[in-house]
């Protein structure tokens, strides 16, 4: 009984099998991307700080990203906690351990090239992304997958010309000195706004590390130095949500402002922009699917199947509270503030990814 | 050797224009802080305004409160390097439990307090009666309460609750709370170390706990104790710093412990522990947070900022390095 019942099972997978050899094509090439190939193989997805929530959402992003493609046999994830060297170390064991493609965030940049060339040369695909650490591709690594922060900055000057055409007053704050997004994202800036617009802050660009409470003191001192702040641009929308009520201690009503998204950061707009008349919002997606790109290529180059079009991710523009294309203000009250409404992984999907 | 230079500072004390002794330390601070606000006047009016006070004087107030934490540790010649640990954890907790709703922002607290008190024991155990060596032990224990910032916060911000951020970071007759706060905890930091008697003991064993062991004063208590008190203030600090900035992230406490140890230093408190001035060091905090609003102000560009800065502090330093120096041969040759 259990024998024929067995027998049975095999037949039945044997047809299913055959069955699926012969209508694949179609039957895959509607569920299956492009970039999904036919060989069997493993990813991982190495961070090189895993500790906030843009990085959650990232992460689940990158494992939704590989989840369609069935031939990825096994999706793995480490944390490089912002230490170089467990970073490095985390490069080395998953190429050891037999991983066939590494997408990796390259926190420390050329710091990790050493280790992803030896990677690469051992046969693994590696693909980072976002960060620029060096080398070239094919020598040190498959493909770099780099995120095209000069478009976000020309998105951003297109919006502010829009809303001022006369030119005006503008305040660009980023992240730590010197980091790459933020001459980028002024280069792209530059490229839209000619000399009628003025930026108030030290060249390139108002130092805030990202952190909020430095993105108070920041913004304090040069609300109480410029009586006329036009438009306020930075790169990181959510650190700017603690610092925008400043504006009210000088009886100010919060400037305009060009930005990436963040559910934080609408809920304040939504709140506070009735008080506020000057206040309008404009963002660019923050980027978290820029890892599914990445993950594509490893896929592509893994399986053998087709490698995506694109080598550079553009942010799509999202909110624009002027417009009102593509899309209103966004804000979930009911969620955590740390979601990014912009991302492709769904906001209660995120939720749960950053409240874990 | 340090005790006596230490019990000698009290003789350096000026009773010159004014009708009371006041410590050399706090008059060199207090003559920077008027330069400093002369300067501010000048070159960087804006940075003076009451908006701009109102803005800044909420982390002058954070620094102060840490620096007071610091203070006490120094004093017993050791050093708190979980400051940016404790902080940080106090943070995420008053942050992450209520998650929004004020009615847990009163037990949150309690966790918070309970958690520096904890960490303060364990900082105090290892230093006072193990007798490990103070920056080894409180870095240790500095890891062990990023572990439990991970563990609460799992590294992501949360939005501070309405109820905190009213505390923390409103004001009253035009005074952000968190200053409040600051005055109150240097009033009583004051009051215990110079008018009672258990501060006055604290004094004694940071100048010379041998001298003091002999006198039968229990000293490895007392250096527990000054971890203990370093970690509650920690916390304060925390709480305070987790209504002030609205989405407050996981490490807030990393930048603070620098700043910590630089306003003790500009306090005048020798790094050999012995006298504290809690005055000192709460002005040096704002002497510390005027000058990089000033340097903002100014607009120079991030590198003079940090420049800017570490001279100031390089000049603090050298100014009461110096003079220490210089007394302790004069003293060795006596």
């Amino acid at each position: 009984m259990n024998h024929s019942l067995k027998n049975g099972l095999t037949l039945a997978a044997m047809t299913a099998i055959a069955a699926f050899g012969c209508s694949a094509p179609s039957a895959l090439a509607a569920d299956a991307p492009s970039w999904c190939g036919p060989k069997k193989a493993t990813i991982a997805l190495l961070d090189g700080f895993g500790g906030n929530s843009w990085r959650q959402v990232t992460t689940a992003a990158g494992k939704q990203e590989a989840e369609k493609c069935a031939n990825i046999t096994k999706y793995e994830y480490a944390d490089g906690q912002g230490n170089t060297q467990k970073a490095i170390s985390d490069i080395k064991g998953f190429a050891a351990k037999g991983v066939d493609a590494l997408v990796v965030f390259g926190d420390a940049g050329p710091a990790v090239l050493p280790a992803l060339t030896s990677a690469f040369k051992a046969g693994k695909v590696v693909v980072p992304y976002r960060v620029v650490v060096g080398g070239k591709d094919g020598q040190n690594y498959t493909k770099y997958v780099g995120a095209s922060f000069k478009d976000d900055g020309a998105s951003w000057g297109e919006w502010i010309k829009s809303l001022l055409p006369n030119g005006g007053n503008l305040l660009f704050l980023s992240g730590p000195a010197g980091n790459s997004q933020g001459l980028d994202e002024l280069a792209g800036l530059k490229t839209v706004l000619d000399d009628k617009y003025k930026f108030l802050n030290p060249a390139p660009f108002d130092v805030t590390n990202w952190d909020p409470a430095l993105t108070q003191q920041v913004l304090t001192a040069e609300i109480s130095k410029n009586p006329k702040i036009d438009v306020i641009v930075s790169d990181f929308g959510p650190s700017l949500v603690g610092a925008l009520p400043e504006f009210k201690k000088f009886n100010r009503s919060v400037p305009a402002l060009a930005t990436s998204d963040g559910n934080s950061l609408g809920c304040f707009w939504t709140d506070n922009n009735k008080d506020n008349p000057d206040f309008k919002l404009f963002t660019v997606a923050t980027g978290t699917d820029n890892v599914r790109l990445a993950v594509q290529w490893a896929v592509a180059e893994a399986t053998g199947g087709k490698a995506p079009s694109e080598q550079v991710f553009k942010a799509p523009t999202f909110e624009d509270s002027v417009s009102g294309k593509p899309s209103n203000v966004q804000c979930r009250k009911d969620l955590p503030g740390a979601i990014y409404l912009s991302s492709g992984v769904s906001a209660d999907d995120q939720a749960k990814a950053v409240s874990k | 050797m340090s005790p006596a230079v230490h019990t000698m500072s009290d003789a350096r004390e000026r009773r010159g224009f004014l009708p009371f002794p006041v410590a050399h330390g706090f008059v060199t601070v207090l003559f920077s802080t008027v330069a400093l606000i002369g300067a501010c006047l000048v070159f960087a009016p804006s940075s003076l305004s009451s908006g701009a006070l109102a803005g800044s004087l909420p982390f002058a107030a954070v620094i102060a409160i840490v620096g007071l934490g610091q203070l006490l540790v120094v004093q017993q010649g050791g050093f708190d390097l979980a400051v940016a640990g404790g902080v940080s954890l106090a943070v995420v907790i008053s942050t992450h439990f209520p998650d929004g709703d004020n009615a847990k922002l009163l037990p949150a607290v309690l966790i918070a307090a309970s958690c520096a008190l904890a960490a303060g024991l364990l900082n105090g155990i290892l230093v006072g009666f193990i007798q490990l060596n103070a920056i080894i032990a409180t870095i240790g224990v500095n890891a062990l309460l990023y572990g439990a910032v991970f563990g609460v916060s799992g590294g992501v911000p949360r939005i501070t609750t309405p109820l905190l951020a009213e505390i923390a970071g409103g004001d009253t007759f035009g005074v952000p709370h968190s200053v409040y706060f600051a005055i109150a905890a240097l009033l009583v930091v004051s009051f215990v170390l110079k008018k009672t008697v258990v501060g006055r003991r604290f004094e004694a064993i940071g100048a010379n706990p041998l001298a003091a062991r002999a006198v039968g004063l229990h000293v490895r208590f007392h250096q527990m104790m000054a971890y203990v008190y370093a970690q509650l203030l920690c916390c304060l600090a925390g709480v305070l710093l987790a209504g002030i900035t609205r989405e407050p992230t996981a490490f807030q406490g990393d930048s603070l412990l620098l700043p910590s140890v630089a306003v003790v230093v500009l306090g005048s408190t020798s790094l050999l522990g012995g006298r504290g001035f809690p005055f000192s060091t709460v002005l040096a905090a704002f002497f510390l947070n005027q000058l990089s609003q000033f340097a903002l102000a100014v607009g120079v560009p991030y590198s003079a900022q940090t420049i800017i800065q570490a001279l100031a502090l390089g000049f603090g330093i050298g100014v009461y390095s110096v003079r220490w120096t210089r007394n302790t041969k004069r003293r060795a040759n006596v």
